[in-house]
């Protein structure tokens, strides 16, 4: 029997330790088995305890915030300069006290989230939602009314972190981020602010207001245009129904009515082409484009004559730029979606 | 009888001189050609290279790669006459109540004809006659769109008329240039003009694409004149000119006869008349040169009112598509050079006649026209009708300084020397009057559906250009969605 196990454990010794099969199935069994105790064979009086009892009771604490504090604290070590001070003081006894402490304490980390996969990412969640615990009482602005902010992508604050957040994580971070940035702007308290700005994106698209197109001091207006690959840039002036493109008129830069037409179709559909004088500037891409890109520019640019032409134009279909473009070439196509003609072999 | 060199291009002909019988079938075809004569009917090939040994081939046999050949292949020429009829008349289209014509009396004077304008008019049918046997109509000029040949007097055509009464009036001469826009309406401003100078008792001379002279599909041969340069004739195209002026002017040129001897090839009776002169020009080709220059001089004597057959009626000349014979022509000479076009006879009479050079003592008008639609690349013709006084200015100098000058561009001396002095008239859109009321005209013909609001007119009226009356057309007859 003894030899036997010998022989298996040096076997075992031998054998890569990640690939070794459990044999001692009893060195992890949770609780203390009799098996020890009653076998005798030779590792009783290591294998036996004593009495089973009852663990300390776990004390709950109802401060929520108990998770929240700083992360990491520089423990002062105030032993030291105070020995140097004071070496013959009364206290000597306290500075044994302390060793003996500093001795028997571990290194604690600092913050309670230490053990979780993503510390900082669960600090950052608990510093926000304690936030809102405790702001959750203010006004807030409707929905949808908040000022628009572009928080971090994912991936930077991944990159940031050096942490594995998952979407879903995130998820809730933005939730947060959210309904803290609904809070009445009157009344947001500064550190929520603080705290909001650490999660924006350094650029924030959404401040970046389009200039209004203006009607200048001679009556003009200009706005731009694009379709597929063209752009334009038409300047409307209230006038007689005059088109000039690239300075030539309507009917000698575009051949088909067709074009011609969706050049002036911001005017035309509004009743308006007797009343404006078009000059327009049209670069890049076919005809087709060019005349499309005229009229999203000759519908903005009469938007600032007339802003209550809005509604009108939009059923016109002016006032939305077709972001659509040429479908790029796939490999293996013949073109963006076309394949070769399948050959047997 | 041909020779086996190509005279114009001085290269060795492709097939042999043709046999005797071969020159017999020549005289029915046309007089002249730059395709070899054989081609129409190329010889049958060889029955061995005809032959293939089909077996072997590897081209891909698809019945699409067949070429199917249903119904008879069209004649030659056919295409071509098909292409260039014209059709005056639409019996679909609804006849226009109370659309007054072109008469003599109301061309004549000048408050009548100012009470036209803004208004469509009609020819009547014998100007329809003259204004066709000119070619004045054109193919893609919409006539086949209306009842009958109608065309709005517009300010300019009240102009030009008053003009003319004047130039009639005074025995002067004007050269005018119409430049401008494509559909804008410079031909049939020319057409009008040529209408009201036929009402007037005008003699005609007009040459209808001005392209056919210079693009080497007529005849030609060098001659000598007095002077010792060299011109270039062309007898069938001068033949078929002479033709068309006596067809339109038979009325006035019968009542005229010859007023001095001429030098011609053959012997013709002193008191002819010149419609008969014409006539024998017409005829023979190589009679129609001599009878060119003795028409012209009969035309250029100065009038005997008094003596029977001996009045000379003023001339209107016209031309449209000049821009092709203000630059070299697709002549060739026999130091294979490139034969400019003022040097063709025709064009240099015209170019003459243009510049003021050669006067019309009686009274007329030269009118020339440029085509946008068929434009050639003349530069220095470009510039003098784009900037004329800039031009002029330039010209005289002779360096062009003009602001649109290609420094790589030479100048067209006799170019430049032509047009120094011809007057420029740029013929733009319609008015919206104007526009309104050819529209009305085209609702009135049933080719145009819906109420003529000013809200209709003012959108065909942009999208046309700006009133470019050929485009106006295009967007309201023809525009079908």
């Amino acid at each position: 029997m003894e030899l036997r196990q010998i022989v298996r454990r040096a076997i075992t010794v031998r054998h890569n330790p990640a690939k070794r099969r459990v044999l001692q199935q009893c060195r992890f069994y949770a609780t203390p088995t009799d098996s020890g105790s009653t076998a005798g064979a030779g590792a009783g009086a290591s294998g036996q305890q004593g009495d089973i009892q009852a663990a300390a009771p776990i004390t709950f604490t109802t401060n929520s915030d108990q998770f929240a504090a700083p992360r990491a604290e520089l423990v002062q070590d105030r032993s030291r300069p105070r020995r140097t001070r004071r070496p013959d003081h009364a206290g000597g006894r306290d500075d044994h006290d302390q060793d003996l402490l500093l001795r028997r304490v571990r290194i604690v980390p600092a913050s309670p989230s230490y053990f979780t996969a993503t510390p900082e990412y669960m600090d950052n969640l608990l510093e926000l939602s304690s936030l809102l615990r405790a702001h959750q009482t203010l006004p807030m602005l409707p929905p949808g009314q908040a000022p628009r902010v572009a928080w971090k992508t994912i991936d930077q604050y991944k990159t940031e972190l050096a942490e594995p957040v998952r979407v879903k994580g995130y998820g809730m971070l933005i939730k947060l981020l959210r309904r803290l940035n609904h809070i009445h702007p009157s009344l947001m308290p500064a550190e929520v602010t603080e705290a909001l700005e650490k999660y924006k994106r350094h650029s924030q698209p959404y401040m970046n207001a389009p200039k209004p197109i203006e009607v200048n001091e001679y009556g003009v207006s200009a706005a731009v245009g694009r379709r597929k690959s063209s752009s334009a840039k038409a300047y409307l002036v209230e006038g007689t129904g005059e088109c000039m493109i690239n300075g030539k008129r309507l009917s000698e830069y575009f051949g088909r009515l067709h074009d011609r037409e969706s050049a002036v179709w911001a005017l035309k559909s509004t009743q308006r082409l007797d009343k404006y004088n078009v000059w327009a500037l049209a670069k890049g891409g076919g005809t087709t484009g060019q005349a499309e890109a005229i009229t999203l520019a000759v519908a903005k640019a009469l938007l600032a004559h007339e802003p209550d032409l809005k509604p009108a134009l939009r059923r016109a279909g002016c006032v939305t730029r077709d972001p659509r473009r040429v479908e790029r070439k796939k490999p293996g196509h013949l073109k963006a979606r076309k394949m070769p003609t399948w050959v047997k072999r | 009888m041909s020779t086996p060199i190509c005279l114009r291009c001085l290269r060795r002909s492709l097939f042999p001189p043709i046999s005797s019988r071969a020159a017999k079938l020549a005289a029915t075809r046309a007089a002249f050609s730059t395709t070899p004569s054989r081609s129409a009917n190329p010889p049958k090939k060889q029955s061995t290279t005809a032959k293939r040994d089909t077996s072997k081939t590897k081209s891909l046999r698809l019945s699409k790669n067949k070429r199917v050949v249903t119904g008879r292949p069209p004649a030659p020429g056919e295409r071509k006459a098909l292409r260039k009829r014209v059709v005056l008349s639409n019996s679909n289209a609804l006849e226009v109540a109370g659309l007054e014509d072109f008469t003599a009396e109301n061309v004549r004077r000048a408050t009548l004809l100012r009470q036209l304008e803004g208004r469509v008019v009609g020819f009547g049918d014998a100007t329809v006659n003259v204004l066709r046997a000119l070619e004045g109509f054109k193919p893609t000029q919409g006539w086949g769109l209306f009842r009958r040949p109608a065309s709005l007097v517009r300010a300019e055509t009240v102009e030009l008329g008053e003009m003319m009464q004047t130039l009639k009036g005074e025995k002067s001469m004007l050269s005018l240039l119409l430049a401008g826009e494509r559909g804008s309406g410079k031909s049939v401003l020319q057409l009008q003009a040529m209408a009201v100078a036929y009402l007037q008792g005008w003699i005609i001379v007009h040459i209808p694409e001005a392209k056919d002279i210079t693009i080497g599909h007529t005849a030609f041969q060098p001659v000598k004149t007095t002077d010792g340069q060299t011109i270039y004739i062309q007898p069938q195209y001068t033949a078929e000119l002479l033709d068309k002026i006596a067809q339109a002017n038979r009325g006035i040129l019968s009542d005229l006869r010859l007023s001095r001897q001429h030098q011609l090839p053959i012997p013709i009776q002193s008191n002819i008349s010149l419609a008969r002169l014409v006539e024998l020009g017409a005829n023979d080709p190589q009679l129609a040169w001599p009878i060119w220059q003795a028409l012209w001089a009969e035309l250029t004597a100065p009038s005997q009112p008094d003596k029977q057959g001996l009045h000379r009626p003023p001339v209107l000349v016209s031309a449209d598509g000049v821009d092709h014979i203000m630059r070299n022509s697709a002549y060739i000479d026999v130091e294979t050079k490139p034969i400019h076009s003022h040097e063709l006879a025709i064009v240099r009479d015209f170019t003459a006649l243009l510049a003021g050079k050669t006067a019309l003592p009686n009274g007329g008008m030269v009118l020339a026209a440029i085509s946008k639609s068929t434009a050639a690349n003349s530069p220095t013709f470009a510039a003098a009708h784009g900037h004329p006084r800039q031009f002029a200015r330039a010209s005289r100098d002779r360096r062009p300084k003009l602001p649109e000058w290609n420094p790589y561009d030479s100048l067209d001396q006799r170019v430049a020397e032509v047009m120094e002095n011809v007057e420029v008239k740029n013929v733009d859109g319609l008015s919206k009057q104007e526009a309104r009321s050819v529209m009305e005209y085209y609702a009135r013909s049933g080719m145009m559906r819906g109420t003529i609001t000013e809200g209709l007119v003012s959108e065909k009226w942009t999208l046309a250009g700006g009133g470019l009356v050929g485009e106006l057309e295009k967007g309201a007859v023809r525009a079908r969605f």
